[in-house]
């Protein structure tokens, strides 16, 4: 891109009509609706930019957004994300919307583009819903109008993504023919399915079922840059998060792909655990909902839809999730360990902490997830220094005898299987190639 | 908070509320201006701002808002700004706390009157060395912008100043000790854990190096010894620990430090709050040479959330 023209995209007549179709008109309309846990001063700002807003003024709405979305980042950052009042992440929103539509406005050229999408995915990750997903419409907006290729990137060096492959070190595959077998079933009717697997709580592997969703044809490393290559994700850096180096950062799916899929990274870096479908509806074209949702108590609507995006070699260490999970692997092979609820105590589970996730960056609530992790004295919840962990493919006997007997099943997942892994059931991940997971989780 | 020295104020940094700050133009001030009260100019004896206003204190016991809280009173001797509640202490003494909106008319949200004898047991009167908001005169309890507002403190603690964060406590003791409680998930208590701490917690780590002063910023945490080295810990989002950063992204607090009458920030400064004349954030101390090429010496500094209040004295004053 080069910066020295200041010019307005081409199209931007019709970008700037359909954005304005979008939003509300007055300022009455524009300001959310908020209870008493945001300060009178802030209620306050948020008018004056509102009418900023509505009456043109485009920098310096950009000024007051700017305030409102700093003040509001601090409470964000303020006490347990679960305990942030939702209010502010509205207001967190509301600021989000104005910056992005004000640097549309003014100075409107590709690089201002590029920020005002960024400035909505900020929203869109760290923010609550507001006019009715109204950023995700605006980021679909802005995104449809970046100049083709999608990539405002840096560097004259751009790598020609056709030609440069993900690199692919040798791996140790797993010989899982030496191990218990996951069973696989091609098909099977939810009856079957429900008084087989999900009732008594066994895992089971179901062929045939995503295998035809568009996604694993359609879907490349070329693809999903050109669908979502200017959106910014939260990435997981560090090799698995029970590290102490482990950390999460937002970056833009380009980057992640070029800094961690592409290229020789010294660290591992992972999109894990993200509602990508949520930010980008037309990825959610491509994927399906596994019939055997309906067997679950819960509406479709609840179902948390998660992207697993990274290169070979991530791992996701032994843990529990509160609900049943239907894994569906896209790209590249998994391997996968599962240790039944009632091993937990070979895998010195009822010593487990609670693991904290302190940053806030991206998340959309910090990945708590049980661990074993077998306490240390002066050990306590939320310090990851120090902490023991069975490391399930090269376990410390001497630390961790028992885990030698305790019985599991593996399997590799390759893709258009689904595996599913019953509610608190371990379950231990690596990716064996570059892989695409999208896991379901459902009541 | 700032404390009572003769000299003339200055502000730079965030004044979007129009809060008094030198000029105030353009909603950020990026390098010292002098302050202008709405009093006439007069003898500022505290500063304490909030995010949208700020509460100044002259040396005759008025107390004058500016800023999205307008209002004055009198018989006021000291005065705390959060966007919750403006605390003010008047003769009595009572403590009285405000919303601020109401511009000091009406009736306080709530009162507590303090026991006279309380104060000054140590025969400290109200000097300098008194116990500064949110300390309450006789360093039996301080004053939070969260209920419980009126807040014991443990009188074997013997508080001689205490400094609020985002989310969490600082207490320096009379002998030069400091604790600190609250939430812990930045580093910001200086445990040496992320955890949260309910109740005052000893510093070990500082332990045998005498303090002289304690400041809290939103996340982190600050004190200098009494042979004049800083330590600071908590959140480096934007260098405040004046260590360097991987890369300076928004947000963060300002901190401020007087040298021999010389100022030093670093950390963010988006809205110009360090007084370097510009916007960037610093991951290592640098000094703000308005004060040096007027021949000021810096008195006393008081920060707010995005700016910042400098009392300074020309040099050869004493």
């Amino acid at each position: 891109m080069a910066e020295d023209h200041r010019e307005p995209l081409a199209g931007a007549g019709a970008l700037r009509e359909t954005l304005r179709a979008l939003l509300p008109h007055t300022k009455e309309e524009l300001v959310p609706e908020l209870g008493e846990k945001v300060e009178r001063s802030v209620v306050r700002l948020l008018w004056e930019a509102a009418e900023l807003f509505c009456g043109g003024c485009w920098r310096e709405c950009l000024q007051a957004s700017e305030a409102i979305l700093d003040y509001s980042w601090e409470k964000l950052n303020t006490g347990p994300w679960q305990d942030v009042h939702k209010d502010w992440r509205r207001v967190y929103a509301f600021g989000c919307l104005l910056k992005a539509v004000c640097l549309f406005e003014e100075p409107g050229d590709a690089p201002a583009v590029a920020a005002a999408l960024k400035a909505c995915d900020m929203g869109l990750l760290m923010g609550a819903a507001i006019h009715g997903d109204i950023l995700i419409k605006v980021a679909a907006v802005l995104q449809a109008h970046l100049p083709s290729g999608k990539r405002p990137g840096p560097g004259p060096a751009q790598e020609q993504p056709s030609m440069k492959k993900a690199r692919e070190d040798p791996v140790s595959v797993p010989d899982v023919a030496l191990e218990r077998p996951v069973p696989r079933l091609r098909c099977p009717s939810l009856q079957h399915f429900r008084k087989q697997f999900l009732v008594p709580g066994r895992p089971v592997i179901l062929e045939g079922v995503a295998d035809q969703w568009p996604c694993m044809t359609k879907w490349s490393l070329e693809y999903i840059q050109d669908i979502a290559g200017c959106r910014t994700v939260p990435v997981e850096v560090g090799s698995r998060y029970t590290d102490e180096d482990w950390s999460q950062t937002l970056m833009t799916v380009n980057e992640f792909i070029s800094r961690y899929i592409r290229s020789e990274s010294r660290d591992v870096g992972y999109l894990a655990q993200h509602q990508l479908f949520d930010q980008i509806p037309e990825l959610k074209q491509d994927i399906g909902i596994p019939d055997y949702c309906c067997l679950g108590d819960g509406e479709e609507e609840e179902i948390t839809i998660n992207a697993w995006f990274g290169p070979q070699g991530t791992v996701s260490p032994l843990h529990q999730d509160p609900q049943q999970n239907f894994l569906v692997q896209v790209l590249g092979r998994k391997y996968i360990r599962l240790y039944s609820p009632q091993e937990s105590e070979a895998l010195y589970a009822h010593e487990t902490h609670l693991l904290h996730n302190t940053s806030q960056v991206g998340a959309r609530g910090p990945r708590v997830t049980l661990q074993i992790l077998p306490p240390i004295p002066g050990d306590q919840a939320g310090d990851r220094s120090g902490f023991l962990q069975v490391d399930v493919e090269n376990p410390d006997l001497e630390k961790f005898p028992k885990f030698a007997e305790a019985p599991f099943l593996s399997c590799v997942l390759s893709p258009g299987e689904i595996l599913f892994i019953p509610v608190q059931y371990w379950h231990y991940v690596r990716a064996l190639d570059l892989s695409f997971s999208v896991s379901f989780w459902w009541s | 908070m700032a404390e009572e020295r003769r000299g003339s104020w200055f502000g730079f940094g965030f004044c979007g509320f129009g809060q008094a700050l030198g000029s105030g133009r353009g909603r950020q001030v990026h390098s010292p201006e002098p302050l202008r009260t709405p009093g006439a100019g007069a003898d500022v004896r505290r500063v304490s701002a909030s995010w949208s206003y700020t509460a100044v204190v002259t040396r005759g016991g008025q107390v004058q808002l500016s800023g999205a809280a307008g209002g004055a009173a009198g018989g006021c001797r000291d005065a705390w700004a959060s966007e919750a509640l403006l605390v003010v202490l008047r003769a009595g003494p009572e403590l009285q706390a405000w919303a601020p909106a109401c511009a000091l008319r009406g009736e306080p949200l709530w009162t507590h009157t303090l026991v006279p004898e309380a104060e000054g047991a140590d025969g400290a009167g109200a000097e300098a060395q008194a116990a500064a908001l949110p300390l309450l005169p006789g360093a039996r309890a301080y004053v939070s912008p969260r209920p419980p507002f009126y807040r014991p403190l443990a009188p074997e603690l013997r508080a001689r100043r205490l400094e609020l964060g985002a989310e969490h406590a600082l207490l320096l003791d009379e002998a030069g000790q400091v604790f600190s409680w609250g939430q812990g998930r930045h580093g910001q208590l200086g445990h040496g854990t992320l955890e949260a701490e309910p109740e005052p917690r000893l510093l070990e780590a500082l332990q045998g190096l005498p303090m002289a002063e304690v400041a809290a910023g939103g996340w982190h945490s600050v004190c200098v010894s009494e042979t004049g080295d800083i330590y600071i810990w908590g959140w480096n989002e934007s260098g405040q620990l004046a260590l360097p950063t991987r890369s300076l992204a928004e947000d963060g607090k300002t901190v401020a430090r007087e040298g021999t009458g010389e100022l030093y920030t670093w950390g963010w400064g988006k809205y110009g709050q360090l007084g370097h004349k510009d916007t960037t954030s610093l991951d290592r101390p640098r000094r703000v040479e308005y004060f040096v090429d007027k021949q000021l010496q810096v008195r006393a500094v008081s920060c707010g959330l995005w700016n910042t209040y400098v009392c300074a004295v020309e040099r050869g004053e004493s």
